[in-house]
């Protein structure tokens, strides 16, 4: 274990890398101090706190170098395949090919909120006509027509169907500025009929087995444009063994999430956290250095766990949260509020659970990709919801809102109805842009709000 | 015909009228009057105005037997929620792809419709024979290739309020005898494009009128775009179900489609077709779908396009809407 856990600022990490150095503690090839990425521009790490473990540290450096590993990838020939919403279903096959690496563009949403606007990403896709009434994944838009964020990639696949419509509508934009995209049908995922042969899928939501192998054909028009992008033959023992590596990182990032929600004391921020789950959907361009990444992460967080220390106050008030946050410093507004992450549906449950290995891998993935909370109703969503609040104790929820996301209009009424009539906690709904810098009073109030109302229904009631 | 009993309701143009008739049930299609009120969804923001006004029809009142809507867009999908919760109304879900170009997208389409089927059946519909349902679409393409014939002797308005008649109360509504003479083309021909248009927004064509211009293409969901293909009834003989198929999915342009290329084949024949000189590019607040074709539409039509972007509250905005419109057609002349 490290120092006595604690958050610390960017500055303070300076000092701290310096003392990790100095004790010859082994720092990976992308390693380094964590203000070096200000030189990128990536302003709003001087106002976020962090994890003071060097395994916090790898993880930052892990994330914050991933355009450096894809311009190596596409330097050594491999084939750069840009992944899109459907939120870890593509990246297991493409890595299950030894000359193929893909990463998730709308992964630019977080470009705005790192570079606090300075990129001008935002004003390109104004430029185009998507406004801020548009989520902020809009931000994809500009950084392809600056080419500035990531190299472009050699092959783009988009799903569409039971997808946001911001979305769907955003990568039209972008096929008409040039690129192509490989268009794939996710239908919305239904309840199956009476005389349907029902399937379980990862995460307990059921589909009607017709609609599984409606996915599978899909996932296999994919497979073929991977095999003659690359040159090679995705053979389902290949396949198989990409689904056992992500199956690795996912039954770590299980152990991680059970520990960082349940411990007494947090073991680790929210936002290290956040950015911890955010590897399971294309593994952060590199596959096996995020299973090394997430268990030195584990063993970070099993030591505290056991040594009984944490980086939060014991009493802190144990929140659910729903919807990723497009600022990533509103993770730490919460903590400082007095709150701690006790579970999380930041989209991408589906990325989460463990894909079935003893199923054809096709028809594993289809699973997979049909178990995406976002492509059955809100309804689903919300029991599934409620059952995570249930496993992990939490007391209070927070559905931060995307503005503009064409699911948010409609869905946090239903989620938080649900949540209520079933357990009977306070849900609040709160708006996140990428830059909070301007709302943060208002954003604050609500959440000490919540966490006041969380302690006060601690207290016994008077007899 | 058969005594058609319960009414059906929906709004999407994937839903085929003539298949909840052949069921025994009333198609109706419902084009809210505005964006209405709904007393749940009261302060909630980013909410589509047409499926405010959509919500409010269907869950005021018990004049209808059952509802269909569609995943054409998000925000009706997830609409689909709140109606399920809130409602007693029979709700069906129906799944349209987006993509189109694939048989295992069209399957889809038409596995979905044997399952609207089903669910008709359940809720007081009958099987149809294949003579039955090619009989009904035999009547509701008769009726469609009437109305679209008469379009160049109807005004404007009064073409957009037959369609929306026809998709409401089915082919007895059409009045027919459309027989006057042609309407000399004097004004400004402007076509309107986007998504549906509430009743209220009809006042549109009249003020295009007042201001020397005249709609000749009406390109919104609840307009000419929003008529499907006319049947082939070589096809309709060997197996109806597959020709219904074919003239709704196959035969309906819209933004949601991926790629999108079809909606810019079909505006570029209409347009040229009706010698269009602008464009009224009219659009709900929230609507990402048509939102986004605003940029496409000026990237690859040569025509000027006029922005109109509406809350649902047309009252209100009206004199807006006219100055802008009477502006954009000064312009024109």
């Amino acid at each position: 274990m490290s120092d006595a856990p604690k958050r610390i600022t960017l500055e303070q990490w300076d000092l701290q890398y310096e003392k990790l150095r100095a004790a010859g503690a082994p720092q990976p090839y992308y390693g380094g101090p964590l203000s070096r990425h200000l030189k990128d521009g990536d302003r709003r790490l001087l106002k976020l706190s962090y994890d003071n473990s060097a395994a916090a540290l790898r993880l930052w450096n892990l994330l914050l170098t991933e355009e450096d590993r894809l311009h190596e990838a596409r330097a050594s020939g491999r084939k750069i395949v840009g992944t899109m919403k459907d939120l870890g279903t593509v990246p297991v096959m493409a890595y299950s090919l030894k000359n193929a690496v893909a990463f998730y563009p709308d992964g630019a949403w977080w470009i705005p909120c790192v570079m606090e606007l300075g990129a001008g990403l935002l004003e390109i896709a104004d430029s185009l006509g998507i406004d801020e009434s548009f989520c902020p994944v809009r931000a994809m838009l500009g950084a392809f027509v600056t080419g500035a964020h990531f190299p472009l990639p050699d092959m783009l696949v988009c799903s569409v169907g039971a997808t946001c419509d911001d979305f769907s509508a955003i990568a039209q934009r972008l096929e008409g500025l040039g690129p192509e995209i490989l268009w794939w049908e996710m239908p919305h995922r239904r309840e199956p009929e009476p005389d349907e042969i029902a399937v379980t899928l990862p995460g307990g939501f059921v589909a009607p087995k017709r609609q599984v192998e409606f996915v599978k054909s899909q996932l296999q028009g994919i497979k073929t444009a991977l095999e003659e992008l690359t040159g090679e033959r995705l053979y389902a023992e290949k396949l198989s063994e990409g689904i056992r590596k992500a199956n690795q990182v996912r039954r770590c990032l299980s152990e991680l999430r059970h520990l960082a929600f349940t411990a007494q004391r947090c073991p680790i921020p929210a936002l290290e956290m956040l950015i911890a789950e955010m590897l399971a959907i294309h593994f952060c361009s590199d596959r096996q250095e995020t299973i090394a990444v997430l268990t030195e992460l584990l063993d970070e967080v099993k030591a505290r766990v056991q040594a009984e220390v944490g980086v939060l106050e014991v009493d802190a008030a144990r929140i659910f949260w729903v919807n990723p946050v497009a600022d990533l410093q509103v993770m730490n507004l919460l903590e400082d509020c007095g709150g701690r992450i006790c579970g999380t549906e930041y989209l991408f449950s589906h990325a989460l659970d463990e894909v079935p290995e003893d199923s054809p891998p096709l028809d594993a993935l289809a699973q997979m990709a049909l178990a995406d909370p976002m492509v059955g109703s809100s309804i689903d969503r919300a029991q599934r919801i409620c059952a995570d609040i249930s496993l992990f104790g939490a007391e209070a929820v927070v559905i931060s809102r995307i503005g503009g996301a064409s699911h948010c209009a409609l869905e946090g009424q239903v989620i938080g109805e649900i949540v209520q009539d079933e357990l009977d906690i306070p849900v609040i709904e709160i708006e996140v842009p990428p830059v909070t810098d301007s709302m943060r009073p208002t954003v604050r109030t609500r959440l000490e709000a919540l966490v006041e109302t969380v302690r006060a229904r601690r207290r016994p009631v008077p007899k | 015909m058969f005594a058609l009993s319960k009414t059906v309701l929906y709004t999407c143009p994937y839903v085929p009228a003539e298949w909840i008739a052949a069921h025994g049930l009333r198609p109706c299609r419902v084009i809210p009057d505005s964006a209405g009120t709904v007393f749940s969804l009261a302060g909630r923001e980013g909410v589509c105005p047409y499926v405010r006004g959509f919500l409010a029809e269907v869950t005021d009142g018990d004049r209808a037997g059952a509802v269909v809507m569609t995943t054409v867009c998000d925000q009706m999908r997830r609409a689909f929620d709140i109606v399920a919760r809130r409602c007693e109304l029979p709700a069906f879900l129906m799944n349209v792809p987006n993509t189109w170009q694939t048989p295992a997208a069209q399957q889809l389409y038409v596995d979905e419709l044997r399952r609207l089927g089903r669910f008709l059946i359940r809720h007081g519909g009958k099987s149809p024979s294949n003579d039955a349902l090619a009989a009904i679409m035999l009547e509701y393409d008769a009726t469609r290739t009437a109305l679209l014939e008469a379009r160049e002797r109807l005004s404007a308005l009064r073409y957009a309020e037959e369609i929306a008649a026809f998709g409401h109360d089915g082919p007895d509504a059409v009045t027919g005898g459309y027989r006057g003479s042609l309407e000399p083309i004097t004004r400004v021909p402007l076509a309107i494009v986007g998504g549906p248009l509430m009743k209220k927004e009809f006042r549109i064509f009249e003020i295009v009128a007042e201001s020397g211009g005249r709609i000749v293409l009406d390109a919104t969901e609840s307009g000419e775009r929003g008529m499907c293909a006319p049947l082939d009834t070589e096809a309709l003989r060997e197996e109806p179900l597959s020709e219904l198929a074919r003239i709704y999915f196959g035969g309906i342009v819209d933004a949601s489609r991926r790629p999108d290329s079809q909606l810019y084949e079909w505006f570029e024949e209409k347009l040229t077709e009706r010698a269009v000189q602008g464009i009224i590019f009219h659009r709900h607040v929230w609507c990402d779908l048509w939102h986004a074709e605003l940029g496409r539409l000026k990237d690859l039509i040569d025509v000027p396009v006029l922005d109109i972007d509406t809350a649902g509250d047309f009252g209100s905005e009206e004199n807006r809407t006219a100055g802008r419109i009477g502006a954009f057609l000064e312009m024109l002349q």
